[in-house]
C-alpha cells in the first residue's frame, strides 16, 4: 500500500464513521446500528493507526499529499496514543452511554449526535497528529475544539452549556493566539526560504531553521505557547479544562484529557523544535519550565481541596501537563524521554481514572465525594481498579508514572537543577495527598444505603481492567517496540543536538543483544536523519557566514 | 540462586493477586501458605549462600541499555534480615488467622481479602528490599511498603484510622524524597543505579547520596524529625503492628542505611556526626514519651522509636571504621524484629482475650494466661537488654564498639552515657509495667479471658523462643 | 511613498473601527461595523497588492470580502437578531478606559515590533505593530464585555488582526492558506452562534457574569 492511500485510510475511517452516525441520528435508526457503527468505526481506527505506527517504525519518515501529511517517530507515538484510547474510550462509551440511555439522561437522539461528534473529534485530533502544514496544524486544533465543544455541552443542563461556552471561548481565543505565532513564524519562513511554497511545511521549516529571524522566533514562540498552551491546560490558561472535563460524559473526559491535550501538546513541540533549531533552545526550554511548574504547583495544591472528584482529576491532567513541560524544559535526551514516557503513561492512568468516575457517576448519580463513599464494597472490581488507579497517578510503584516521575527528577539532577527537583518532589507529595484523600473519601467507607451493590456489567469494567494491566506492565517492563518508538520520538525532538544524540546513541549500543535487524535500522535511519539534518543546517549557517 | 531468589520475591505478589481473585474463605490459607513458601525460599537462599562457603553474590536482574535497573545481592546481610521479614511475615500472617475473627473481643471481625493480599505484598515487598542490589529497586520496594502500610493502618477504616495512614504515607513519601534525590545524584555522577557505585563518589557527591539516604531512613524509621507517623499508626490492626512497626517497614529505614555504609568503603564524617547526633536525641525523646502512655501499644510504638535509634546509634559509629558497631547494627535489627513483635504480639493477645490493652486495666497476667506472662516478661527483658535475652547481645557490642571509638572520639562519650542511662531508665520502667500487670491476682478483665486459639499460642511461643536463640543465630551468621 | 502612507492609514481607521464594535450596544450593530471594519481590511489587502505588485493579494481581497465583509456580519446578524438581553448590555469597563487602554496596546505592539528586521518593512513597522495591537484589542473585547455575543466579536477582531499580520508578511502565501483560515473562522463562528442561542433558550440570560455555576 502506497503511503499516501493509508494516510487516507487512517482519516477516512473516523470521517465516514461520524457521517455514518450522523445519517443514522437522521434516520431515526435503532440503538443497535448505531452501536455496531460506532463499535467497527473505533475497532478499524485502532487497528488502521497501529499498523500506520508499525509503518513508521519500519521505514521512519512518511510524507505524502504533497507535504501536507507527515508522520514521524514523535508523531507515531502520538498516533500510538489515539488509537489505543479512542479504542478503549471508544468500548467504554457503549456501556457507559447504554447506562445513561436507559435512565432517561440521554435521548436516542443526542446518542446517535455523541457517537457523530465522538468520531468527528478524533478525525479532528487525527489531523493535528498528521499534518505537516503549519496553518492546517492551526486549523485542526481549532476544529478539535468546535467539534468537541459538543461533546461537553451534551447534557444541555445548565451547568453542563456553561463549560461548553467557556471552553469554546477560552479555547478560540487562546488558539488565535497559536494562530498569531504560526503566522509569524509561517511568514519569516516565506520571506527567507528559497521557495516560499516550502515555507508552509514544518518539515521543510525545519530544514531552514537557520535562517529564521531571532526577535520574530522570540516573539512566536511566546504566542504558541499561550496558544496551544491554553488547550494543553497549561497554568494560567487553564480555567476552562476543570468545567470541561467535570461537565462533559465521562468518557469524553477521558478522551479529552488523554488525547486532546496531548495533540496540543504535540504542535508545541513541535514549534519548539523549530524554533530551538533557530534560536537555540535556551529560551524554549526557559518558558516550558516555567509555565510547567507553575502548573504543577497551582495545580498541586487545587488538588488537594476538591470536592468534585472529576474536577480532582482534570486538576490532575492540568499537573501532568506541567510535568511534561518541565521535562521538556530540562531538556537533554533523558528528560525528553522522560517525557514523553510520561505522555504516554499519563493517557493509560487518566483514561482509568476517568473511566471509573463515570462508574462512580452511574451508581451514585453525583460526583461530590462527600456522597460518594464505600465504592469498594458497592463495586469491588471499579473500587480496586479506581484505587490502583489514583495511587498510580500520585506516582506510587510497581506502576507506570513512577518511572517516568523518577526519570524526570534523574534528569533534572544530571542537568544541575537541584532546587526545581526539590520543589517538583515536594509538590508531587502534595498531589499524592490529594488523591488518596479522594480514595480515602470515596473508595473506602461505608456504602450508602440508597445505592444497590454490583457492577455495570463487562463493558464498562473491562477498559479499566485492560488498562491496569498495561499500566503495571509499562512500570515494569516497557516492551520492546515502545522503547524504540519512545527512543525514535526522543530523536526527533532533540533534533541535531549532537551531544545528545550521541548520547541517546550511547544508551543504544550499550542494548546487549535486545535489538534485532529491524529495529536497529530503523532507529539508524532516524539517527541518520536527524544527523544529517543537523549537519545540513550548521552547514547552511556557515554559508550565511 | 538466581531463581530461589526471584521466586522468594515474586510468590507474595502472585499468592495476593490470587487472593484477590478467590473468594474469602481462602484468604487466610493462601496466605499463610505463601507467606510460607517465601519464608522456604529465602531459608532456602539463606542454606546455599552458607553452602556456597558464604561468597557474596550480586545477580544483575534487569537492565535498561547498559544500566542495571534491578538486580540481588546475596551476602550475610541480606540474607540474615531478609530471613527475619520474611519468616515474620510467616508469622504475622498465621496469627492474623486467629487474630482477625469474629472471637476477637476488641475487634470482632473476619478478615477480608484486601487484608491478607495488602500482607502479602508487603512481605514480597520486604524481600525484594533487603534482596535488591540497585538503589531503584530499594526506591521501588520503599514506595511499595509505604502505599500497603497506608492500605494496612487505615484498614479498619475509621475516620481516625485513616487519618493516621494518610500520615503514615505522607510523612514516608516526604522521606522518600531523600531517596528518590540520592538515586537521581547517584545515577547522574556514576551512570549506574548500583548500590556499590556509591564507593566511586567523591566526597562531596557522597555527602547528598547520604545525606538523601539517611533522611529516607529517618521517615521510614519513624526518628526525629519524621517520627509522628509510628505512634499514631497504632490505629492499626495489632498483627500489622507487629509487623509494620516491629519487624519490616521501620526496618526499611536502617536497613537501606546500613546497606549504603557497607557499598561504601568511607562515608564522609558529617553523616556519622549527624546520625549519632539525632540518634541520641530521638532516643531521649522516645524515652521521655514512656512516661504518660497507658496504652500498651502506644508504648510500644516510642519504645520501638528508641530502639531504632540505638540501631542508627550503632550504623553511624561504624562510619568512624568500626566494623564491631556495625555488626551490632545488623544484628540488633535482627533481635530487635523478633523481640518487638513479640511484644506487639501479646498486646494483641490481649485485646483478643480481654477487648483492652491498656496497661492499668490489666493484673495477673501470669495468674489467668501463663503464655502471656511469660511472653511479657520475655519481650520486656530482651528489649531492655538484660542477659541471656537477645537484646543483650546486641546492645552489648554496641557499648563495647562505642566505648572503643571515644579514644579517637572523645564526643562520643556523653552521648554513649545518656544511651546507657537512657537503657537503664527504660528498663526500670518495663519493670515498673511488669510488677504491676503480670504477677498478682488477675482483674476482672483478666479473670473473663477467653482461650487463644492455637495458631497466635503457636507464634507467641516460637517467637519466646526466637528472643532467646536469635542472637545466637545472628552472631554466627555475620561471623 | 503614498501608497505606503494610504496602508498606513487604513490601519489606523482598523483601530478606530474595532472600537466601536466594541462600544456599540447592541450586538446587531456591531455586526454592521464588524463588516465596515472587513472593509477596511479588504482596502488594505488591495492597497498592499498594488504596492508589492503582489498578484495573490488580488484574490486575498476578492475571498476576504466574502468571507468577512458579507458572510461573517450576515450569520451574526441573522443569529444575534433573535437573542436580546438588555441588561448584559455594556461592559465592565467604560469607554473612556477602553480606548486608553486600547492606546496602551498599540503602543506596547510598537516596542514589541521595534526590533524586527525584515528589508520590505521599512516604511510599514506601523502597520505591522497595528496588526499585533488589533489582535490584542480582541483579546480586551472579550475579557471587557459581559455580553457573551460581543465575546464572539472579539474573537473576530482577533482574526483580523492576526490576518493583517499575514497579508503583511507573507503576501505571496498561496490562496488556499487564506482560504482555509477564513473557512475555519466562518465554522468557529456558526458554532458559537449556536452554542450562544442553546445557552439564551435554556437559561434565557446572556451575561457572561451569571454564567458562575462552575467554580474552583
Amino acid at each position: 500500500m502506497d503511503t499516501f492511500t493509508l494516510f487516507i485510510i487512517l482519516l477516512a475511517i473516523p470521517l465516514l464513521t461520524a457521517l455514518a452516525a450522523f445519517t443514522c441520528q437522521l434516520l431515526g435508526t435503532p440503538r443497535a446500528v448505531l452501536t455496531a457503527v460506532h463499535s467497527v468505526g473505533s475497532t478499524l481506527l485502532l487497528l488502521v493507526s497501529l499498523f500506520a505506527v508499525w509503518t513508521v517504525y519500519q521505514q521512519g519518515e512518511l510524507l505524502a499529499g504533497h507535504n501536507w501529511l507527515h508522520l514521524d517517530g514523535l508523531s507515531s507515538l502520538f498516533l500510538a496514543i489515539l488509537g489505543v484510547i479512542g479504542f478503549i474510550t471508544g468500548i467504554y462509551s457503549i456501556g457507559y452511554m447504554n447506562h445513561e440511555l436507559e435512565e432517561g439522561e440521554v435521548s436516542l437522539k443526542s446518542l446517535g449526535t455523541y457517537y457523530g461528534f465522538f468520531h468527528l473529534f478524533l478525525f479532528t485530533m487525527l489531523l493535528v497528529i498528521t499534518s505537516n502544514n503549519l496553518i492546517l496544524m492551526w486549523a485542526a486544533i481549532e476544529a478539535t475544539t468546535l467539534s468537541s465543544a459538543f461533546l461537553v455541552g451534551l447534557y444541555g443542563q445548565q451547568s453542563s452549556l456553561e463549560a461548553a461556552w467557556k471552553y469554546i471561548i477560552i479555547c478560540t481565543v487562546g488558539v488565535a493566539f497559536g494562530l498569531y505565532g504560526t503566522v509569524l513564524v509561517y511568514a519569516n519562513a516565506a520571506n527567507v526560504m528559497p521557495n516560499p511554497g516550502d515555507a508552509i511545511f514544518w518539515s521543510e521549516v525545519l530544514k531552514h531553521a537557520s535562517l529564521l529571524d531571532s526577535s520574530l522566533m522570540h516573539l512566536a514562540f511566546i504566542f504558541v505557547l499561550i496558544g496551544f498552551g491554553t488547550k494543553t491546560g497549561l497554568f494560567p490558561m487553564h480555567a476552562w479544562l476543570p468545567d470541561a472535563h467535570s461537565e462533559a460524559p465521562s468518557p469524553t473526559s477521558a478522551l479529552l484529557s488523554a488525547v486532546l491535550l496531548n495533540c496540543a501538546l504535540l504542535v508545541i513541540i513541535r514549534y519548539a523544535i523549530l524554533i530551538s533549531a533557530a534560536i537555540g533552545p535556551e529560551f524554549p526550554q526557559g518558558l516550558l519550565l516555567v509555565f510547567g511548574l507553575l502548573s504543577v504547583a497551582v495545580a498541586a495544591f487545587l488538588i488537594l481541596v476538591q470536592r468534585d472528584m472529576k474536577r480532582l482529576l482534570a486538576y490532575s491532567s492540568v499537573e501532568n501537563m506541567g510535568l511534561i513541560a518541565v521535562a521538556l524544559g530540562i531538556g537533554g535526551p533523558l528528560g525528553i524521554f522522560a517525557a514523553m514516557l510520561h505522555t504516554l503513561n499519563h493517557s493509560l492512568g487518566k483514561t482509568l481514572l476517568f473511566c471509573g468516575s463515570g462508574n462512580v457517576l452511574l451508581k451514585y448519580g453525583t460526583r461530590d465525594m462527600n456522597a460518594v463513599k464505600g465504592l469498594l464494597r458497592v463495586a469491588p472490581l471499579s473500587g480496586a481498579l479506581f484505587a490502583g488507579g489514583a495511587l498510580a497517578l500520585g506516582g506510587m510503584p510497581p506502576f507506570n508514572l513512577f518511572l517516568s516521575e523518577f526519570m524526570t527528577v534523574t534528569a533534572g539532577i544530571r542537568a544541575g537543577h537541584l532546587w526545581l527537583v526539590l520543589l517538583l518532589l515536594a509538590l508531587l507529595t502534595i498531589v499524592l495527598a490529594g488523591l488518596v484523600r479522594m480514595i480515602v473519601m470515596s473508595v473506602l467507607g461505608k456504602q450508602p444505603d440508597n445505592v444497590s451493590k454490583g457492577e455495570l456489567g463487562w463493558q464498562t469494567t473491562a477498559p479499566l481492567a485492560v488498562l491496569m494491566v498495561l499500566m503495571v506492565l509499562m512500570g515494569t517492563h516497557i516492551p520492546q517496540p515502545l522503547q524504540q518508538l519512545l527512543k525514535q520520538a526522543t530523536t526527533i525532538v532533540l533534533n541535531g543536538d549532537q551531544a545528545g544524540i550521541s548520547e541517546l546513541h550511547a544508551l543504544e549500543q550499550q542494548l546487549p543483544g535486545a535489538t534485532n535487524g529491524a529495529e536497529k535500522t530503523a532507529l539508524n535511519t532516524v539517527l541518520n536523519t536527524a544527523t544529517n539534518t543537523a549537519s545540513h543546517s550548521s552547514a547552511q549557517e556557515m554559508s550565511r557566514e | 540462586m538466581e531463581t530461589i531468589a526471584l521466586a522468594t520475591m515474586l510468590l507474595p505478589f502472585i499468592g495476593a493477586l490470587l487472593i484477590a481473585l478467590s473468594p474469602q474463605r481462602y484468604a487466610k490459607v493462601l496466605c499463610t501458605a505463601f507467606a510460607l513458601l517465601a519464608t522456604l525460599g529465602m531459608g532456602w537462599l539463606a542454606l546455599s549462600y552458607l553452602g556456597s562457603g558464604k561468597t557474596d553474590v550480586t545477580i544483575p536482574l534487569y537492565s535498561f541499555g547498559h544500566t542495571q535497573i534491578f538486580g540481588f545481592v546475596i551476602d550475610r546481610v541480606s540474607t540474615l534480615i531478609g530471613f527475619a521479614v520474611v519468616s515474620l511475615g510467616f508469622l504475622i500472617s498465621l496469627y492474623s488467622c486467629g487474630y482477625l475473627t469474629a472471637l476477637n473481643r476488641e475487634h470482632p471481625h473476619d478478615g477480608s481479602n484486601r487484608y491478607y493480599a495488602l500482607l502479602l505484598i508487603f512481605i514480597g515487598a520486604m524481600a525484594g528490599l533487603t534482596l535488591s542490589s540497585t538503589i531503584l529497586g530499594q526506591l521501588l520496594f520503599f514506595e511499595i511498603t509505604g502505599g500497603c502500610s497506608w492500605g494496612l493502618i487505615g484498614y479498619y477504616q475509621s475516620p481516625k484510622s485513616l487519618r493516621s495512614a494518610l500520615k503514615a504515607l505522607i510523612v514516608t513519601h516526604i522521606a522518600s524524597v531523600g531517596l528518590y534525590l540520592a538515586a537521581a545524584w547517584l545515577f547522574a555522577k556514576t551512570g549506574t543505579f548500583e548500590l556499590t557505585a556509591i564507593a566511586q563518589l567523591s566526597d562531596a557527591d557522597k555527602l547528598v547520596v547520604f545525606g538523601g539516604i539517611l533522611f529516607a531512613a529517618w521517615g521510614k524509621s519513624a526518628q526525629l524529625p519524621l517520627h509522628m507517623w509510628l505512634p499514631d499508626a497504632m490505629e492499626a490492626p495489632t498483627p500489622v503492628s507487629a509487623y509494620l512497626h516491629a519487624a519490616s517497614m521501620v526496618k526499611v529505614g536502617v536497613y537501606i542505611f546500613a546497606r549504603a555504609i557497607m557499598s561504601s568503603d568511607t562515608v564522609p564524617h558529617q553523616i556519622g556526626v549527624v546520625g549519632v547526633v539525632m540518634a541520641t536525641i530521638t532516643m531521649v525523646y522516645g524515652f521521655l514519651m514512656y512516661l504518660p502512655q497507658k496504652d500498651m501499644k502506644r508504648l510500644l510504638a516510642y519504645s520501638t522509636i528508641a530502639q531504632l535509634s540505638y540501631i542508627f546509634l550503632a550504623l553511624s559509629m561504624s562510619t568512624f571504621n568500626s566494623e564491631m558497631a556495625f555488626d551490632a547494627g545488623v544484628a540488633y535489627i535482627f533481635n530487635h524484629a523478633y523481640a518487638k513483635s513479640l511484644f506487639f504480639l501479646v498486646a494483641g493477645a490481649l485485646s483478643y482475650a480481654c477487648g483492652t490493652r491498656m496497661l492499668p486495666k490489666l493484673r495477673g497476667m501470669l495468674k489467668s494466661m501463663p503464655l502471656l506472662g511469660i511472653g511479657f516478661c520475655v519481650a520486656a527483658m530482651a528489649i531492655a537488654g538484660v542477659p541471656p535475652f537477645n537484646g543483650f547481645f546486641s546492645k552489648f557490642p554496641l557499648f563495647a564498639a562505642g566505648f572503643s571509638l571515644t579514644g579517637e572520639h572523645w564526643w562520643l562519650m556523653p552521648l554513649l552515657i545518656v544511651a546507657l542511662i537512657e537503657s537503664v531508665a527504660s528498663f526500670a520502667w518495663l519493670l515498673m509495667w511488669f510488677g504491676r500487670t503480670v504477677p498478682g491476682e488477675p482483674s476482672p478483665e483478666l479473670a473473663s479471658a477467653q482461650p487463644l486459639p492455637l495458631s497466635m499460642k503457636l507464634v507467641l511461643l516460637v517467637l519466646i523462643v526466637m528472643s532467646l536463640v536469635s542472637s545466637v543465630i545472628a552472631a554466627n551468621w555475620l561471623n | 511613498m503614498t501608497g505606503t502612507l494610504l496602508v498606513n492609514n487604513l490601519a489606523g481607521l482598523m483601530i478606530v473601527t474595532s472600537m466601536m464594535v466594541i462600544a456599540a450596544r447592541k450586538p446587531t450593530v456591531s455586526a454592521g461595523l464588524y463588516a465596515l471594519q472587513s472593509l477596511v481590511l479588504v482596502g488594505i489587502f488591495l492597497s498592499l497588492a498594488s504596492l508589492f505588485d503582489a498578484h495573490e493579494l488580488y484574490m486575498w481581497s476578492i475571498s476576504a470580502f466574502i468571507t468577512k465583509v458579507v458572510l461573517v456580519p450576515l450569520i451574526m446578524y441573522r443569529a444575534f437578531r433573535k437573542m436580546a438581553d438588555p441588561k448584559a448590555d455594556g461592559g465592565v469597563l467604560s469607554t473612556a478606559v477602553l480606548i486608553m487602554i486600547a492606546a496602551i496596546i498599540v503602543l506596547i505592539s510598537y516596542f514589541a515590533t521595534k526590533p524586527v528586521q525584515l528589508p520590505m518593512l521599512t516604511d510599514l513597522k506601523p502597520v505591522l505593530a497595528v496588526s499585533l495591537g488589533h489582535f490584542l484589542i480582541g483579546l480586551l473585547c472579550i475579557v471587557s464585555q459581559r455580553n457573551i455575543l460581543k465575546q464572539v466579536f472579539g474573537y473576530c477582531l482577533m482574526e483580523n488582526g492576526a490576518h493583517l499580520t499575514l497579508a503583511l508578511l507573507a503576501y505571496k502565501a498561496p490562496e488556499l492558506v487564506e482560504i482555509g483560515i477564513a473557512t475555519d473562522s466562518i465554522f468557529a463562528v456558526i458554532i458559537m452562534a449556536l452554542m450562544a442561542r442553546r445557552i439564551y433558550r435554556t437559561m434565557n440570560t446572556l451575561d457572561v457574569q451569571k454564567l458562575i455555576s462552575l467554580k474552583g
